[in-house]
């Protein structure tokens, strides 16, 4: 399953269409993938100088936390986008008709313990009031494959839409672990969004081939893995900066 | 935008008139422009005083100075070279950093004083009148005259009492210097003033005749202001939205939002809460124009990753009052964003935005980004005369992004005909000439 990757990184100039050229600075971006079910958030500049803040090992703690949650939001807010909406039109206060739309279905939240618990922030931020459910997955020393430790979900979790939480997604071992569980509490695939900062190409590809119908919400697919299964170039160990280093 | 389709928009304060009050020391010019501001108690008319300009002296003057025995009552005293350039920016609408005298240290202090936007300036010293500079940029010129016993005794008092001299020097400065340049050069100017004003302050009808005259100057100023907003709006009606006006991809989320935002129904709590989101995305997009540079890091495993990083400062001016329920949502991205604020209220009579207020961040003309701030733009009016704040400060056009929640196309094109460089980042389209509900509603007044 590890590659160390040979390919070239992919590298562009960033910025919007309407910027010149000239005034688009050059920067590594996501590589791309050709799953359906994987989104990749739009490569902005700013997006990137966000990403360039955690990656950097030299960010202090208070600034890995915040700049996270603003990649975070933006991934909350992307990932939402996927949920079903119904028609409702409104009259405005000025006595306008507005054709616009009311959010369907109850959602909640489950995070991955204890790096995907980092991500309940920036989630709240935009779902005031949403339940949040957990699962810790660990890996097991004597058969190195994850092992499901402890769940705590929602009583009716298989009429909500997911949002499942981590960060991180290397070989992707846990998060599919995570969907079994979610799958076997009676939540349909297609109601899972996984919600996630940086890719391994290998980890989204795991994911389209074992449960082709769970969208996964991603900033950043970056190059590939190490030996030791580390995302490359990646930012360390999330769930350590963001807690305890 | 080619330059040659740029126009052009002239705020009131664009074509300041200015007033030149002169006559002798002690006669009660100072008190009479006071009273003539008071009488019509708004912001834009403003008193510059000539004490300002003093030159500093150097340190032999600076000793005779205090040993009495400089003439600052002649007009080499002033430094007519730096009031003329002050004057003409006043004038033209810029921003003028005003000296500050020290009468206890006979220099100018580090600190200056800003004059910004007056529509009408009243200028005082015993000088007004004299150099032709000034006299061509005046649009009137007023003598006050008094009986010298009077202007001797005034004198007295004041230096005195707030300029800590002695008495005996005083009258020493009286005889030696003030009292033959009266004769030289002050009186003289009485042959070219407009209007002479005798007995000062005590002279209620010559104030208000002058107050009356300024007022219908003011009147005539906001009658062209009006018009020269009509002229933009019709320009702006015929031409299709500018392509610098940058919409919300309206999502399912936007759209969602959009819906309970309008609904009249949407409990307050949950109307900033979702108001706060929009702002957030807002803003999230505006700093997309910040300038970047490649930037090279390492990661905690020691791999190289080629990213981004800003080289400039984002700051942030909120059109007030509106424009602070943006601010939660800008200090959720950017905390310790530096903002100013600028209060332009639009006169409930004429429908004419006036500019109330500024406080800026001093270094604004250096950020990389400045974001403009107010959660509707109807008419455009507001947003034009706060892009003009942020250009007299020296911003450039193309740093200036304007953040709304709602805005009209005739608003948007009014603004950007002007300002062809500025960007506009709205969450929604909405009616020209929307009567503005989204501030009241968030702040609940």
């Amino acid at each position: 399953m590890s590659s160390e990757s040979e390919t070239q990184a992919p590298s562009q100039s960033v910025g919007p269409e309407y910027r010149p050229a000239t005034q688009k600075p050059t920067a590594t971006v996501s590589t791309a993938l050709d799953h359906e079910n994987v989104h990749i958030l739009a490569q902005t500049p700013q997006l990137i100088a966000l990403l360039t803040m955690i990656r950097d090992k030299d960010t202090g703690r208070a600034d890995f936390i915040f700049y996270s949650n603003r990649i975070i939001r933006l991934l909350v807010e992307e990932g939402l986008n996927h949920l079903p909406v119904v028609e409702h039109t409104i009259t405005t206060p000025v006595g306008r008709n507005y054709s616009g739309v009311k959010f369907e279905g109850k959602i909640c939240g489950v995070s991955i313990m204890r790096a995907g618990e980092s991500m309940e922030q920036g989630l709240r931020d935009c779902c005031r009031s949403v339940r949040i459910g957990k699962i810790l997955i660990q890996r097991d020393e004597e058969t190195s494959k994850p092992k499901l430790y402890y769940d705590k979900l929602p009583e009716d979790i298989a009429e909500r839409w997911v949002l499942l939480l981590d960060p991180m997604l290397a070989t992707g071992g846990s998060a599919l672990m995570a969907v079994d569980v979610l799958k076997s509490r009676g939540v349909p695939e297609d109601h899972i969004l996984f919600l996630n900062l940086i890719a391994s190409p290998e980890g989204a590809k795991n994911f389209a081939k074992r449960f082709p119908k769970v969208r996964v919400v991603t900033a950043f697919v970056d190059m590939g893995l190490d030996a030791k299964n580390y995302i490359v170039p990646g930012l360390g160990d999330f769930g350590d900066r963001f807690y305890t280093m | 935008m080619t330059a040659a389709s740029r126009n052009h928009y002239s705020p009131p304060w664009g074509d300041a008139s200015i007033i030149g009050v002169a006559g002798s020391s002690g006669s009660g010019k100072t008190t009479l422009a006071l009273a003539i501001v008071a009488s019509l108690n708004l912001p834009w008319v403003v008193i510059m005083s000539m004490d300002s300009f003093y030159k500093p002296l150097t340190l032999m003057e600076s000793r005779a100075a205090f040993r009495n025995e400089f003439d600052f009552d002649s007009p080499d005293a002033i430094d007519f070279d730096l009031l003329v350039d002050k004057l003409s920016d006043i004038k033209q609408g810029r921003v003028a950093e005003v000296p500050v005298y020290s009468f206890e240290k006979h220099n100018r202090l580090e600190q200056t004083t800003t004059i910004y936007s007056p529509h009408v300036l009243i200028l005082e010293g015993i000088f007004a009148l004299h150099d032709q500079r000034v006299l061509d940029m005046l649009d009137l010129k007023i003598f006050a005259e008094a009986d010298a016993d009077l202007c001797l005794s005034r004198r007295l008092v004041r230096d005195v009492k707030e300029r800590g001299r002695d008495i005996e020097g005083c009258i020493k400065q009286w005889f030696g210097f003030v009292k033959p340049n009266f004769y030289k050069y002050v009186a003289p100017q009485r042959e070219i003033a407009d209007i002479i004003i005798p007995r000062g302050i005590e002279n209620k009808v010559a104030i208000s005749m002058i107050s009356g005259q300024i007022g219908k100057t003011l009147s005539h100023k906001s009658v062209k202001h009006r018009l020269e907003l009509s002229r933009l709006g019709k320009i702006a009606e015929d031409s299709p939205l500018s392509p610098n006006a940058l919409i919300l991809e309206q999502t399912n989320q936007v759209k969602g939002i959009h819906t309970l935002l309008m609904d009249p129904n949407t409990s307050r709590e949950d109307y900033l809460f979702y108001f706060d989101r929009m702002a957030g995305m807002l803003i999230e997009k505006a700093v997309d124009f910040l300038p970047l540079e490649p930037a090279q890091v390492i990661t905690p495993q020691g791999n190289v990753y080629m990213g981004l990083r800003k080289t400039a400062e984002v700051s942030a001016v909120v059109i007030l009052r509106g424009g602070s329920a943006f601010e939660t949502g800008l200090r959720r991205s950017i905390p310790d964003c530096r903002t100013g604020r600028i209060l332009i209220q639009t006169n409930y009579r004429t429908g004419e935005p006036e500019l109330h207020y500024r406080a800026l961040p001093n270094n604004i003309a250096e950020h990389g980004l400045v974001l403009l701030l107010d959660p509707q733009m109807s008419s455009g009016g507001a947003a034009l005369m706060a892009a003009r704040v942020l250009t007299d400060h020296g911003v450039p056009e193309d740093r200036i992004i304007f953040v709304t929640y709602l805005a009209g196309r005739v608003g948007v094109n009014r603004v950007l005909s002007v300002f062809p460089d500025v960007r506009v980042v709205v969450a929604r389209m909405g009616d020209d000439m929307e009567d503005r509900w989204v501030e009241t509603k968030y702040l609940g007044c």
